[in-house]
């Protein structure tokens, strides 16, 4: 048993990062193994989904099929129902169409997939392991797949579920204006965390050598959220506070470590395996808060709802849901990180929201009103782009999409909070997702030191695939990159387009959340920067 | 019962939760068992793995537009076979 193909998943990863910390400075680069990869193989920018988000970017990419096809926007979807709108937590059941877990598993081959999101409660028929990612840790035994391998894990000298696991706990206690002895604390948790998947990666290629062996590093995006400005090589000029430079050293040991870790997986794996990297977007810096349901309600789409008194109240005002009058409410924007608008349409009479025959019309007005929607000193205007949903999310899935999705100057996340101005300058920069990625590949049959044009995130399940000696279904949207590998490769390894993929639906879920639910993943979300 | 009460054990096995009493109809998720909002969300989606179907259990956990503070296991049981009896009614 032998790994043939090593994926390794760094969220957030971006070039503007990686190919500073791959130079060397005074001495050795800060990622001396990665500047190996970089030498000896070839990388692309990777183009994410039109909104720069896990859930839709990660699927994705495991997938192969844009979020029209496979139906998940966001971390959590709502249902509209009479004048209430229910959110739901989305789930692997959720995603509409195949994965490549699935697909290498039904051909034969052993997968091992570590961190990924979205991939619990996992597929019973998948042939190998799964680990998933956003999962706290007291519900991963029951989500890892096969049984009994999570006692198997837990036999790893050191391993720690609790470290490994997404912790609620931390991410609940800590606000979007981090106190600097927070936002350390917070860069120093996932040096261990990140340990603790490369403990059990090491242990499973070691121990089963699965045919695609994959694992997700995700510190890099969380770390990026709160500390871009140690990061960001635009940010390192001028006077440097000692916590600055303190913090920007801590932040480089977390790339430091990481690229130990994938010295040891790549040459764990051995000279004979092809290894790809990939992260779900890039990173860059918002300097603004868009509060854009209040432009909203300036505009007349907008109702908020009165805040009841006492402690209902308070919780009210402390939620992160728009508390919306929706007898009145035509449009909206359900959560920050859909960086959406949704139009309220009456689909039965006596339905709130507009009539189905006023749509075109009212998103063409409300199209209007967003491109209106100006700096004051600049006249620049805040929405960079404004997508009708049928332009970015053709599918089967496309009515769960916002009805326009939204694209900020500094491409950060909107605020949904009732409050005044609707546009006001950070007092520090913050680090958002940026649209594009990295791609890289390494090993045997691939191009060495090139840099290739953008590829789209839908190519790496495409990649992975021939990789592996699969064909590549007839309905994935992506393709092989054409330069990656050798010709002498290619011609021994002839790509060859297959049978479409498999139904990859299981059924909708129907749950609902309490304000309580909602309010612990709206801190999960705020703490990785899409809240105010 | 038998179903729920195996599930919710197998789930806190790891947890290192203290419940006087032993598991049963009467057992509280949050009082009892120490359940978190996130962990009712697992245990829905644990509950319907098992039975391979969705539940729908907003019904549930919201009474009169609020949502309810806590619930037995005998609740949830009575819950879940009510779904089950009305499914192969209707089928």
């Amino acid at each position: 048993m032998t790994v043939r193909t090593l994926f390794i998943g760094m969220d957030g990863a971006t070039f503007t990062v990686l190919n500073e910390l791959t130079k060397p400075v005074s001495g050795e680069p800060v990622m001396p193994f990665l500047a190996k990869i970089f030498a000896g193989g070839s990388r692309a920018k990777l183009r994410s989904t039109p909104n720069p988000l896990t859930p839709p970017a990660w699927v994705s990419l495991m997938t192969g099929r844009g979020p029209g096809h496979h139906g998940i926007f966001d971390f959590i979807r709502a249902e509209e129902r009479g004048d209430e709108v229910f959110f739901t937590l989305f789930d692997s059941r959720d995603c509409k169409v195949e994965t490549i877990w699935s697909i290498a598993s039904r051909q034969g081959l052993r997968i091992a997939a570590l961190n990924f999101p979205f991939t619990a409660p996992p597929q019973k028929e998948l042939n190998g392991f799964v680990v998933p990612g956003f999962i706290p840790w007291r519900h991963l035994r029951r989500n890892t797949h096969p049984e009994g391998i999570y006692d198997r894990l837990k036999a790893i000298p050191q391993f720690n579920a609790q470290e490994l696991a997404w912790d609620f706990e931390q991410e609940k206690q800590s606000g979007d204006q981090l106190s600097d002895h927070d936002r350390e604390a917070w860069v120093s948790y996932h040096l261990p965390r990140e340990q603790q998947w490369f403990k059990v990666a090491e242990y499973l290629m070691r121990e089963e050598a699965p045919d695609l062996m994959a694992v997700l590093f995700d510190g890099v995006d969380k770390l990026q959220h709160q500390a871009w400005q140690f990061v960001d090589p635009a940010y390192q000029t001028g006077e440097l506070s000692p916590y600055h430079l303190r913090m920007r050293e801590l932040s480089l040991s977390y790339f430091h470590q990481l690229d130990g870790f994938i010295e040891k997986l790549v040459t764990a794996a051995g000279p004979k395996v092809q290894v790809f990297f990939a992260s779900d977007h890039g990173f860059t810096a918002s300097t603004e808060i868009v509060r854009i349901n209040a432009y909203l309600a300036e505009k007349g789409y907008v109702h908020w709802k009165p805040i009841p008194e006492g402690e209902a109240g308070k919780r009210r005002d402390n939620s992160y849901f728009a508390y919306l009058d929706w007898s009145k409410t035509t449009a909206y924007c359900r959560t920050p990180s859909c960086n959406g608008i949704t139009i309220r349409v009456a689909r039965a009479p006596g339905e709130t929201g507009i009539a189905p025959s006023e749509y075109q019309a009212f998103r063409a007005r409300l199209i209007r009103d967003l491109e209106d929607f100006k700096d004051s000193k600049t006249g620049e205007r805040i929405i960079a782009e404004i997508h009708k949903r049928e332009d970015v999310f053709p599918g089967a899935a496309m009515t769960n999409a916002p009805d326009l999705q939204l694209v900020l100057r500094d491409f950060g996340f909107v605020s949904v909070k009732n409050k005044l101005p609707s546009v006001e300058p950070r007092q520090y920069p913050v680090g958002t997702h940026h649209p594009d990625g990295v791609f890289m590949a390494y090993g045997p049959g691939i191009e060495a030191g090139k840099m290739l044009g953008r590829r789209n995130i839908t190519d790496v399940s495409s990649t992975l695939l021939y990789s592996l000696g699969l064909p590549i279904p007839s309905d994935f949207e992506g393709a092989v990159p054409p330069n990656m590998f050798t010709a002498e490769y290619k011609a021994a390894h002839p790509i060859v387009i297959g049978a479409a993929t498999e139904s990859g639906g299981r059924e909708v879920q129907t749950e609902s959340m309490s304000d309580d639910e909602k309010a612990n993943i709206m801190e999960q979300l705020k703490m990785l920067g899409y809240m105010e | 019962m038998a179903t729920v009460v195996a599930i919710v054990k197998d789930l806190t096995q790891d947890w290192g939760v203290d419940c006087a009493e032993p598991i049963g109809a009467d057992t509280l998720l949050a009082a009892n068992l120490q359940f978190t909002s996130v962990d009712i969300i697992q245990l829905c989606v644990a509950l319907e793995e098992c039975y391979d179907r969705r539940f729908g259990f907003q019904d549930l956990l919201m009474r009169d537009g609020s949502y309810v503070g806590d619930l037995s296991l005998g609740q949830l049981s009575a819950f879940v076979d009510a779904q089950l009896i009305r499914e192969e009614t209707t089928s």
